[in-house]
């Protein structure tokens, strides 16, 4: 079953076009890595995706529901665009974190915001706080985090805190969840205790786009990878295919140059 | 000496007096400055070019010119061009006026603090908010505010206890704060003439005010420490 | 975008204009200030002309003047403490309608202002540490000296007119800290202040008033071509000859400076007269 169709995504910064018309779609419990050099667009799709760049051309539908059509102004007024932006969780490269909330505060903040919209928030607001409570230590408890909930991003580890950023990020329960380059910020010990959790999520169908260096881990959890070069994708396919035996050329001397060095 | 302990009662209820026109000027300033200026910083950072340009223009003509040079202007230009006097007289108006000046002398100041402050905070921490679905708004109070009131505390420090000895310009029109207290006595006031020591005395009431005030935004900077 | 602010600039200088023309429009002072009921005299506190008394009532010869003055116009007074430098912007602002502080009538005031007839005399005295007084006889003998002088005042004029060295200071009573603290030689200060200000049972016991440099008078100063001016001039004219004005002085122990109203009244009636004959000769001829 499909859950995320986009459609001939373009987008330019001023002259530069970064991306030339990008389509994709992913099927439920699928994980897409999306690979390619620094500068091919990778980031800018997730971008997209998560609404911080408005594309100039093409369309994005999640569950058969357009999000997003350059050509459909009633897909762009920005009272929606909030709504439709908890259809996708973002995890950045460097964690952004509130530093003046806990690890919990952290997670819990934005659902404790969204409650007080509910109809029947003020009438059950002490159960919908202990639900949005009991969900985030849950969460953080699966992170490897049981001990840590009670501290500041600045007393955690970089691992840590990206552990935390994937809780907060799961806490909204997206449909797709998106990691722009989650382990570049982190040294290589730390990288693996984050690489353990989103293969985790992989072997519980958490349906993922991960924007990736680490070519060894997208092969593994992947089911979907996509090459990225110049704003186009060039190949796609499962990875066995992609990274283990793949058709195009540039996508080779890609791939050589990452196992080379 | 003993003249000086002979004179102390008189003179300090007198210093008391224009202490408390210094205090309520400090304070009122304050108040009327720290919104203020978030508006103005608003104003400066705004996306529609021509407010934009206004504001720091605004701004970059209030930090450029003295204070006391518009202390000066804002009490006796209007009674010039309107011939009548729109402050109020008697020291009501001398204080009106002078709150108005410094009240926007050092929101212009403060717009320029908070700005810095507000840029200062990564984009990241915006976007963060955004993706979770919060509105502008809930991430400025929830997210950025406390940030950037971190950041700008020391600086602000800083003009707050310039703010307190600049109050002393105010005398400029009239205004009878603490050192014009103490300086009449020179003049002869309350039956001491040619007395001195008065005016020097005013320095320890700026010095235990700030003093105090010190140490509440050493506390406050110190109530921020729990993040980084 | 250019349009607007075209607009906008045109629109911003026809107010202007428009707020200065009102300006402009010329009106009695007297009906102002009848207007508006109320007389606002701009003061320094100044022993024995404006001072407080211990109710925190404004009292002195000046201030005693002033309101018998307002009552004649059948308005109240009201004292307000000005910086002194800035007399003539508080004239002409209107944050204050007169300026009646024992002000020395020199070029400068009677350029600026539009004063009244001399109502007291008074001098520019020299102010010595009463320990060397006794080696300074006259004037000559000082040019050694560097003299602290209230800027702009008549006593700067006095000393730089006699090419001596001089300190400018804010205020008069400045002047005298700088002798009492030995960072200038002498002070030069108005006669009858330094009458209340130094020797013996003063703040300033250690120095005494010398050499008196000019004679020079005092007077009450108006906003610019103000119709109050006469109605003070005729104002003391009538409490010289019926006595108050010499009671009041006396309450503050003046009435030895005290200048006569009536001869001023009559030489001023003399120069019109002049006037008009040398107008009717004129005529004639």
């Amino acid at each position: 079953m499909v859950i995320l169709d986009v459609k001939d995504i373009r987008k330019s910064f001023g002259q530069t076009e970064v991306l030339k018309g990008i389509s994709l779609s992913l099927g439920k419990g699928q994980v897409l890595s999306l690979i390619g050099s620094s500068g091919s667009g990778k980031t800018t799709l997730l971008r997209c995706l998560n609404f911080l760049e408005t594309p100039d051309a093409g369309s994005i539908a999640v569950n058969g529901e357009v999000l997003f059509d350059a050509a459909d102004p009633a897909t762009q007024r920005e009272a929606d665009i909030r709504r439709k932006r908890l259809h996708f969780g973002l995890v950045f490269q460097s964690f952004n974190l509130f530093p003046q909330y806990t690890a919990l505060q952290n997670v819990t903040l934005a659902g404790r915001l969204l409650a007080k919209q509910e109809p029947d928030f003020s009438s059950r607001k002490k159960q919908i706080y202990r639900d949005i409570d009991d969900r985030a230590r849950h969460l953080l408890e699966q992170m490897g985090l049981a001990d840590r909930m009670g501290n500041y991003p600045h007393q955690l580890s970089g691992g840590q805190q990206q552990r935390v950023a994937i809780a907060r990020a799961l806490a909204l329960q997206p449909d797709i969840l998106c990691f722009d380059e989650p382990t570049s910020a982190l040294d290589p010990e730390l990288t693996q205790e984050v690489l353990r959790v989103i293969r985790g999520l992989a072997e519980k169908q958490t349906t993922m786009i991960i924007v990736t260096h680490e070519i060894a881990f997208a092969r593994d959890v992947s089911t979907q990878v996509a090459f990225m070069d110049g704003g186009v994708v060039v190949e796609q396919g499962p990875p066995e295919q992609v990274i283990g035996a793949p058709v195009q050329e540039r996508t080779r001397r890609f791939l050589e140059s990452y196992t080379s060095s | 000496m003993e003249l000086i302990l002979q004179q102390m009662p008189v003179v300090l209820k007198a210093l008391n007096v224009g202490f408390l026109q210094t205090l309520k000027l400090f304070f009122v300033t304050g108040l009327g400055a720290i919104p203020l200026g978030l508006v103005i910083a608003f104003g400066s950072m705004s996306r529609f070019k021509p407010l934009s340009w206004l504001t720091r223009l605004v701004v970059w003509v209030v930090r450029g010119t003295p204070l006391m040079i518009q202390l000066l202007i804002i009490f006796y230009f209007p009674g010039m061009v309107l011939g009548k006097n729109i402050w109020g007289s008697g020291e009501a108006g001398r204080f009106t006026a002078s709150a108005i000046a410094f009240i926007f002398n050092y929101a212009c100041y403060f717009s320029e603090i908070y700005r810095g402050g507000i840029q200062s905070i990564p984009a990241g921490q915006q976007e963060a908010g955004l993706v979770l679905g919060m509105t502008k708004s809930q991430i400025f109070f929830r997210v950025t505010l406390l940030q950037v009131i971190k950041r700008i505390v020391p600086p602000m420090s800083n003009e707050v206890i310039t703010l307190v000895k600049d109050t002393a310009l105010a005398r400029i029109i009239a205004l009878q704060e603490i050192i014009w207290a103490g300086q009449a006595f020179l003049k002869g006031s309350h039956g001491i003439s040619g007395a001195i020591w008065p005016l020097f005395f005013t320095a320890v009431y700026y010095l235990v005010f700030n003093g105090i005030v010190t140490v509440a935004l050493g506390r406050l900077e110190k109530r921020l420490d729990y993040f980084r | 975008m250019k349009k607007i602010i075209s607009l906008t600039l045109a629109a911003l200088m026809l107010l202007s204009m428009s707020v200065f023309a009102l300006a402009d429009e010329a009106e009695s002072d007297m009906a102002y200030v009848q207007d508006k009921g109320t007389l606002v005299v701009g003061i320094t506190e100044f022993d024995p002309m404006d001072y407080k008394d211990e109710d925190g009532e404004w009292i002195g010869f000046d201030a005693d003047m002033a309101k018998a003055f307002a009552e004649s116009l059948g308005v109240d007074v009201e004292f307000v403490e000005i910086e002194w430098d800035n007399k003539v912007l508080e004239l002409d602002a209107k944050t204050i309608d007169v300026v009646w502080n024992g002000m020395t009538l020199n070029d400068e005031v009677l350029e600026a202002m539009e004063c009244s007839n001399a109502y007291c005399n008074n001098a520019q005295t020299v102010i010595l540490p009463a320990d060397v007084a006794g080696d300074y006889e006259t004037a000559e003998d000082m040019a050694d000296l560097l003299f602290a002088v209230e800027a702009g005042s008549a006593g700067e004029d006095e000393v730089e007119a006699l090419g001596y060295a001089t300190t400018p200071v804010q205020t008069q009573a400045d002047a005298l800290l700088e002798v009492s603290a030995g960072t200038s030689d002498a002070a030069v200060i108005d006669l009858l202040m330094a009458a209340a200000m130094v020797g013996e049972g003063t703040g300033y016991e250690d120095l005494v008033n010398t050499v008196n440099l000019n004679s020079e008078e005092y007077g009450v100063g108006f906003r610019k071509g103000s119709d109050l001016a006469q109605a003070l001039n005729d104002f003391f004219l009538a409490s010289y000859e019926d006595g108050t004005m010499e009671e009041i002085a006396e309450t503050y122990g003046v009435q030895a400076s005290l200048i006569d109203q009536t001869e001023l009244a009559e030489e001023a009636a003399d120069a019109s007269a002049a006037d008009a004959e040398a107008a009717d000769a004129e005529a004639a001829e």
